[in-house]
């Protein structure tokens, strides 16, 4: 009988954990909050509260009685999140995508087709730079939101100190990083984790390569290249002047807040508002944040380093219950006033979606040298299956990883581009 | 088991009283070969649909919860599904496709391995390293034994995913603790030493969170059943001048070893399953060189959005265990014979 019975728990046991094992995606069936809500879902970073609230002030005067309900969301794991949020009945009315994910969810159905309503959008104002990775074969599926790109954020303290002046080619960016380095043991001359992808690819731009190519009807990775290799080479060379880890990316540790404000960091590669979070932690732990800003320096100095233009675009879900009031709070926030006061207050940091639109920034600031550097953007390949090549684990930065600890270029390159080939064409 | 089951059918109406209120006092002669008296005394169990009523709602709760999300599962495991059908809400049919991929994926069978090695070395410290601590709960004084207790049952309690978060603070590359150690110890090289820099490394660290994590319940346990070891089974042991090792495998191990046969095997349940402690230290990587079954089915699943091919490698990680499980109960059906 004991036997029996120590059965029967083993049977249960057994049970309980499979059942653990079959992940299934259950609806997350949102409570129905009524017609007069629609939800807008934007990332971290993205939307300064003032601005945003002052849309919500407009978009009520002219819906009473609709209220909007902005949820922001992590970068990390979005893509998953806002898979299972597009297969639901209840998804967000508005959503930002990040621009290389756009057309991985056009080509689903998730996305509403917004080519009917261009004009209302005002889609003839808009930056053609930007409205390519809005579209997908000639149909529009959300609006372009803005652009960023990243810089060298430095602090002025720690190169003065080591006399040194923002750089103009690489030569003097890596004399320059030697120098810190011998002025100051204690402290990295740059802040580079090993995964910093986004970097990598300005620089296999730069070279004359790209992340992946189209071969016929298909498409293939590009890593394998002898540009991919003379770019990782350079990456390596500055990456040796940090102590980041390898395998780590950017934001994990976060590097705007959880590396920066501990101080021994001259200098680092970052976005606007990642130059705006460490200034904000370092106030908080009472440092003063003195930062100067220049673009990653190109091979000449009459042209700065190609770096990936990256930014959002504001998509209407298919699914949305409310899809008219939702493409109406699109056509507002994506508007030319609205984007005026969202460039101002960005203070330029982020490139709002049409020239009229631009904010003329401050000397000295980030949105100087960023615009000084956007110049030469570029965005990763506009393809549906892009999406998929970026999703962790990420065979990039699985490659930069590789190599920065002594695997050859070539060969890690060849097993990336596999991986990519065989998620590109998905 | 037929012994009791047999035994138990023909007792039941031998023993309920009201029907038989009128019959001979002498009970009819049993027809099975359970020939022994009735468990159960006087009291008689309840007859026709009253106990399948009793049992309903587990049964129900067992079928909503376990049964209907497998059979999900294994239909989502034949059919295409990624991110374009999950969102459009097509299920085409694939037959068997999607095992096909998998048993011809070299990446799948590396997976297998390591899940079966990472359960191997789990299961075997868990075991050897929680059975000691339990016999020395058991020669511990009274407040010692309270605060081991305590301590165990604090580790027990400790939800993972706070667990696995310290643990990666102390192993972390640049600010973590581990390296201070090792610093401070005098070692070289520990400056911005990596403790995840290989699948192997990773693995080794989450088998110390596992086991960590996992001794409690064995020692406990183990415990509990050393006291039902009776005091003069040690005492004619030492009589016959056995030493501590004879007495554990002559004494202690005969009479525990239903007890090692199910913890051990609700181990390996629940150390091939170790989902979270893998995911969460370093979400199976570095370049998915520590994903075990479950982490490996979630980062196709939920990550690459191959949902019908996640839920093929479930549905093969059940039938993994499902054999491995076989010889358990061919083990206590064994027993059960021999009796």
């Amino acid at each position: 009988m004991k036997r029996k019975l120590i059965a029967a728990v083993g049977v249960a046991g057994m049970m309980v954990g499979l059942a653990a094992c079959g992940n299934g995606d259950d609806d997350k069936a949102k409570a129905d909050a009524g017609p007069k809500e629609i939800t807008v879902w934007v990332m971290d970073g993205s939307a300064p509260k003032a601005w945003i609230d002052e849309v919500n002030k407009e978009f009520s005067a002219k819906h009473p009685g609709v209220t909007v309900k902005v949820e922001e969301q992590k970068w990390t794991g979005i893509q998953e999140k806002v898979t299972t949020a597009l297969s639901e009945n209840t998804p967000p009315d508005v959503l930002e995508l990040g621009n290389t994910q756009t057309a991985g969810y056009a080509v689903t159905g998730g996305l509403a087709d917004l080519t009917k309503e261009k004009a209302q959008l005002g889609a003839d104002a808009w930056q053609k730079s930007m409205l390519a990775s809005a579209e997908v074969d000639g149909k529009l599926y959300s609006a372009p939101w803005y652009a960023a790109n990243r810089v060298v954020i430095y602090d002025k303290k720690a190169f003065a100190k080591a006399g040194v002046t923002p750089p103009t080619t690489r030569d003097e960016w890596v004399a320059g990083l030697e120098k810190l380095k011998a002025a100051d043991p204690a402290t990295q001359p740059i802040y580079l984790p090993g995964q910093s992808w986004y970097v990598l690819a300005g620089l296999i731009w730069d070279e004359g390569g790209d992340l992946a190519v189209k071969d016929g009807a298909k498409w293939k990775g590009g890593l394998g290249t002898p540009q991919a290799g003379a770019a990782m080479e350079f990456y390596k060379k500055i990456q040796s002047y940090s102590t980041a880890p390898k395998d780590k990316d950017e934001a994990n540790p976060q590097q705007s807040t959880d590396i920066v404000p501990k101080g021994g960091v001259a200098s680092w590669i970052g976005l606007g508002w990642e130059a705006g979070g460490a200034e904000k932690a370092l106030k908080e732990a009472g440092k003063e944040a003195d930062f100067g800003y220049f673009p990653i320096p190109g091979k000449t100095a009459d042209k700065t380093s190609t770096v990936f233009l990256g930014g959002s675009n504001l998509a209407v879900a298919e699914r949305s219950k409310n899809k008219e009031l939702a493409k109406e709070w699109l056509a507002l926030a994506a508007g030319k006033d609205q984007m005026t006061k969202y460039a101002a207050e960005t203070k330029g940091a982020l490139l709002p979606n049409q020239a009229a639109a631009n904010f003329t920034p401050a000397a000295g600031s980030f949105a100087e040298a960023m615009g000084k550097a956007g110049v030469n953007g570029k965005i990763t390949p506009v393809t549906a299956g892009w999406a998929n090549v970026e999703t962790e684990p990420n065979p990039i930065k699985e490659f930069m990883t590789k190599v920065l600890k002594g695997e050859d270029a070539a060969k890690a390159g060849a097993d990336a581009d596999a991986e990519i080939a065989k998620r590109i064409n998905k | 088991m037929t012994v009791h089951s047999q035994g138990a059918v023909t007792s039941a109406p031998q023993d309920a009283p009201p029907k038989s209120a009128g019959l001979p006092e002498t009970p009819a002669p049993a027809t099975g070969p359970g020939a022994r008296p009735p468990r159960g005394g006087g009291k008689s169990l309840p007859t026709g649909w009253l106990p399948y009523l009793l049992v309903a709602p587990a049964v129900l709760a067992l079928a909503t919860l376990l049964l209907y999300p497998l059979i999900k599962n294994v239909i989502l495991s034949l059919q295409d599904i990624n991110k374009v059908e999950f969102i459009q809400r097509k299920y085409p049919f694939a037959g068997f496709d999607n095992y096909t991929e998998l048993l011809g994926d070299p990446d799948f069978w590396t997976v297998v391995v390591r899940s079966f090695a990472f359960t191997l070395a789990n299961v075997a410290l868990i075991m050897v390293l929680g059975s000691l601590i339990g016999i020395l709960l058991n020669k511990l004084g009274k407040k010692m034994r309270l605060v081991l207790s305590m301590a165990l049952v604090m580790a027990w309690a400790m939800p993972i995913v706070a667990s696995v978060q310290v643990f990666r603070w102390l192993f972390d590359e640049q600010f973590g603790v581990m390296n201070w150690v090792m610093r401070t110890a005098g070692f070289s090289g520990y400056e911005q030493h990596n403790w995840m820099e290989t699948g192997l490394s990773t693995m080794v660290i989450v088998t110390i969170l596992v086991v960590w994590g996992s001794i409690p319940f064995v020692a406990l346990n183990m415990y509990a059943g050393l006291t039902t070891v009776g005091a003069e089974l040690y005492e004619a042991a030492r009589m016959d001048g056995a030493n501590g090792w004879q007495t554990f495998w002559k004494i202690v191990f005969p009479n525990l070893k239903p007890f090692f046969l199910i913890t051990t095997f609700l181990e390996v349940i629940w150390v091939f399953k170790a989902f979270t402690q893998v995911y969460a230290m370093n979400k199976g990587g570095p370049d998915r060189a520590s994903e075990i079954l479950p982490v490996f089915a979630y980062v196709e699943g939920q990550s690459q959005a191959h949902y019908g091919l996640a839920a093929a490698i479930s549905v093969l990680t059940i039938v993994i265990l499902v054999i491995v499980m076989s010889f358990y109960f061919r083990l206590i059906l064994k027993q059960e014979e021999e009796q």
